[in-house]
């Protein structure tokens, strides 16, 4: 009787000492230390990529390429930016870069006035050097000291040549642009222009609008009202030709026309991948964003001073609906 | 010895100590987790801090530039202090996560006073358009600082994270932890409670056992009480008393069967008295009879029946008084004489008594009543068959150290097994004797008497006649048998 007793209250206890043990140990393991605290600041050069476009594939291929660029060459970069292209945003950003005193900046490139005060006077004012990437300003107004990108001219040139090979000599081509009129936009239309102008039977006609869609959508139908007899549309700015392409598609088929654009916008691909694109320019974000860091870090460095002003063209081609099968 | 008091206390202790344990882990581990908690919220106080001393400032500057007096601008200068201080501390949060960002709010930090102090600088040189885009560029940079510190809070929350979550998770393992061990320490207590009064109450279990076995008056069985406290102290004095009633009841009923066998004695002896005063009366009154009887004879002229009555009682009194007790030959032999001339009177000339005595012989000690039955026996075996009768032969010889008696007769003899049932001394039936006494009892007495075994041999003729030959030594081996012998 006693046993019984002795033996099942012991039996208890044992099986409760052995749950207290597991919960001990659990207790025990599921602390966890804070992270280590530094007390001096690392010793790496700290830059800053800076887009009005974060979160698009063509930006995000261009941050991770100059993320990895970053470790490789031991440096501490942070990808600031804004979405939809907030341009009060951005340019407070860059503001911030500079209040804070990075060690370089390499920024999407924005003709402005503002921007180009704080990138040449500001900037220059402290000493941070500022290198422009997929879009440039002139040095000029912005005293970038380097221009990491696709050659806007060249860009131009080829789908000026593309045009000429699928349209022939005569045909009516639209040009639509960004009525803000950025610098590379222009050099692009400036590329096109200098393939096309030998051409007389080839009429450009250059409309610009906002990057709304309404806009762009009405001044679509302006200019198919006005020329109804178009052969072509090559949208010089990427954020433009999904909005025009549905316009054209609202008035009559779209296959006849030849579409031409660029990729740095998201809905290009898949318009190209669904045949409503003849064919886009495509550039190489990720060598952008490896160059940039590459080239600000020799200019920190004092390898390569000064950078070529003229800027380090990437990698581009032409894109057509087949490649993307 | 191990008491009960002293158990309690152990008990006791051993919870205490369990407890202290138990607060003592709960103390520190409260103690811990509020360090951290306080330090985690210190660190976001730190960035706070800046949020709105760099707004003081702003604002202090705003106040300066509308009214630059001494004072305004001495409180503009000690918000920069505080601004200044502020930004130390938080220099101080610096780990892997945050380098970029927190160096980052420093540098803003500075910015924003160099900016404060470019206002300042162009408003005392008068250039108050100057001055006041440095006021706008400081308040744009208070705002930009105000960003930075959500963002600086929010890389904190992202680091932190896991730690925070490590928090919430142990605080939910301890709370697991706490009931375990609540479970467990009630049940090791219940165990340990449980043996623990075992321990007290089985001993007094078995003292209240034992002590009803007393009052039912079993006072054999030994109380055996396992314990080392005060109980077993209790026990072995209960035990003690136990023995001691045991030996008491023991010796009353020992003392009770004395009394009741002196009683019984006591009665015997009265008995036994009553006897020998009845046996003591019975001879006297024969002798009277018998000596009446020979006078009677003698003077009716019978003179052979009287001398045969003075033979008769002669020899009942030596019968009566002799036996057991030591006597010389002389009268063994003087006996032997009388009892012949009595069996002469019965089997007149059939009776024939040949005695060959060395008189110097005669002086020895024999026990009383010794030739007397060996004759009879001759008599009864020899004579009383026999028509014609028979001799007896008596020789009395010294030989030595010893004296030899010999009785011979001519008579059928004896048989094998009975000679040797006689030497053996195995009992058998009396034949009729007058005396009562056999020819086994004499062969006893003898060696009794002598304290040795050889010294008696009977010898059977092939042809009929036994002889029976006593071997008697001088000296006796044992002198104490003649005192026992005169006792009795």
């Amino acid at each position: 009787m006693h046993k019984t007793i002795s033996l099942a209250l012991g039996s208890i206890c044992a099986i409760f000492l052995f749950f207290t043990m597991i919960s001990a140990i659990r207790f025990v393991q599921s602390a966890w230390q804070p992270p280590e605290m530094e007390n001096q600041a690392a010793d790496r050069y700290r830059l800053v990529l800076i887009t009005q476009d974060l979160g698009t594939p063509f930006w995000n291929k261009v941050g991770e390429g100059a993320e990895e660029e970053a470790s490789r060459l031991d440096a501490n970069l942070e990808v600031w930016g804004t979405y939809g292209e907030d341009r009060e945003n951005f340019l407070k950003q860059l503001e911030i870069a500079i209040d804070s005193r990075v060690d370089g900046i390499i920024v999407q490139g924005m003709n402005e006035e503002r921007f180009n005060n704080l990138t040449k006077i500001k900037a220059s004012f402290h000493g941070i050097p500022v290198i422009t990437v997929a879009s440039d300003v002139p040095m000029s107004d912005s005293m970038r000291r380097t221009y990491v990108g696709s050659d806007p001219l060249a860009a131009g040139r080829m789908i000026g040549e593309r045009l000429l090979a699928d349209l022939g000599d005569t045909g009516i081509v639209v040009l639509m642009g960004n009525e803000r009129e950025e610098y590379d936009q222009r050099r692009r239309i400036e590329g096109i222009r200098s393939v096309l102008k030998d051409y007389s039977g080839i009429r450009i006609e250059y409309v610009t609008s906002s990057a709304e869609e309404e806009r762009v959508a009405a001044s679509t139908r302006d200019v198919m009202n006005r020329f109804p007899d178009v052969n072509a549309f090559i949208s010089v700015d990427a954020n433009l030709t999904a909005a025009m392409i549905q316009e054209i598609g609202r008035r009559s088929q779209v296959e006849p026309y030849l579409i031409y654009s660029f990729d740095d916008n998201p809905d290009i691909l898949p318009l190209l991948r669904r045949g409503k694109l003849d064919g886009v320019v495509e550039q190489s974000p990720y060598q952008m964003g490896e160059l940039g860091v590459r080239m600000i870090m020799q200019w920190l460095d004092g390898e390569n001073v000064p950078l070529d002003a003229e800027g380090y063209p990437t990698d581009i081609r032409m894109l057509e609906a087949e490649d993307m099968e | 010895m191990i008491g009960i008091q002293r158990k309690i206390w152990t008990l006791t202790a051993f919870v205490m100590f369990i407890m202290i344990l138990i607060w003592v882990m709960l103390t520190y581990y409260n103690q811990k987790t509020q360090d951290q908690y306080n330090e985690i919220l210190q660190r976001y106080l730190h960035m706070n801090e800046v949020t709105s001393v760099s707004r003081q400032t702003v604002n202090s500057l705003n106040i300066y530039l509308l009214t630059p007096t001494e004072g305004n601008l001495s409180s503009l200068r000690r918000s920069e202090d505080q601004l200044r201080e502020a930004q130390r501390s938080v220099g101080l949060l610096r780990n892997e996560e945050n380098d970029f960002a927190l160096t980052s709010y420093m540098n803003l930090i500075d910015s924003l006073l160099e900016a404060t102090d470019r206002s300042i600088m162009f408003e005392s040189e008068m250039e108050l358009e100057d001055s006041k885009r440095a006021f706008a560029e400081a308040t744009r940079m208070s705002s930009y600082l105000s960003e930075m510190t959500l963002k600086l809070i929010d890389i904190e929350l992202n680091t932190y994270e896991q730690f925070y979550r490590s928090i919430i998770e142990q605080s939910e393992e301890l709370k697991k932890l706490g009931i375990w061990i609540l479970l467990a320490i009630t049940f090791g207590l219940l165990l340990f409670t449980y043996w623990f009064s075992l321990g007290i109450t089985r001993p007094v279990q078995q003292l209240t056992k034992a002590a009803q076995e007393l009052a039912k008056g079993k006072f054999e069985r030994q109380i055996v009480v396992h314990s080392a406290d005060e109980i077993s102290f209790l026990a072995t004095t209960f035990e003690h008393m136990r023995v001691n009633i045991n030996n008491l009841i023991l010796e009353m009923r020992e003392k009770a069967r004395l009394q009741s066998e002196l009683q019984r004695s006591q009665l015997l002896l009265q008995e036994s008295q009553l006897r020998s005063l009845q046996s003591q009366i019975n001879p006297h009154f024969l002798f009277n009879i018998l000596d009446t009887l020979s006078k009677k004879a003698f003077l009716e002229g019978a003179e052979e029946t009287s001398d045969l009555l003075v033979s008769v009682a002669g020899m009942l009194r030596y019968n009566l008084k002799r036996l057991d007790r030591a006597v010389t030959l002389y009268d063994e032999v003087r006996v032997m004489r009388q009892y012949m001339e009595i069996q002469s009177a019965r089997f007149t000339d059939r009776l024939r008594l040949v005695t060959n005595i060395e008189e110097s012989a005669l002086s020895v000690q024999v026990p009383g009543l010794t030739l007397q039955p060996i004759v009879e026996n001759a008599v009864t075996h020899a004579i009383e068959p026999s028509e014609s009768g028979g001799t007896i032969t008596v020789t009395i010889a010294d030989v030595g150290d010893r004296v030899t008696v010999e009785i011979a007769d001519e008579g059928p003899g004896m048989s094998e097994e009975k000679m040797r049932a006689i030497l053996e001394e195995h009992d058998m039936e009396p034949e009729g004797h007058s005396t009562g006494i056999g020819f086994g009892n004499v062969v006893r007495r003898l060696r009794l008497f002598y304290g040795m075994t050889d010294i008696i041999e009977i010898r059977s003729g092939e042809e009929g006649g036994l002889s029976v030959l006593l071997k008697l030594p001088k000296t006796r081996r044992s002198e104490n048998d003649d005192k026992a012998a005169d006792r009795g």
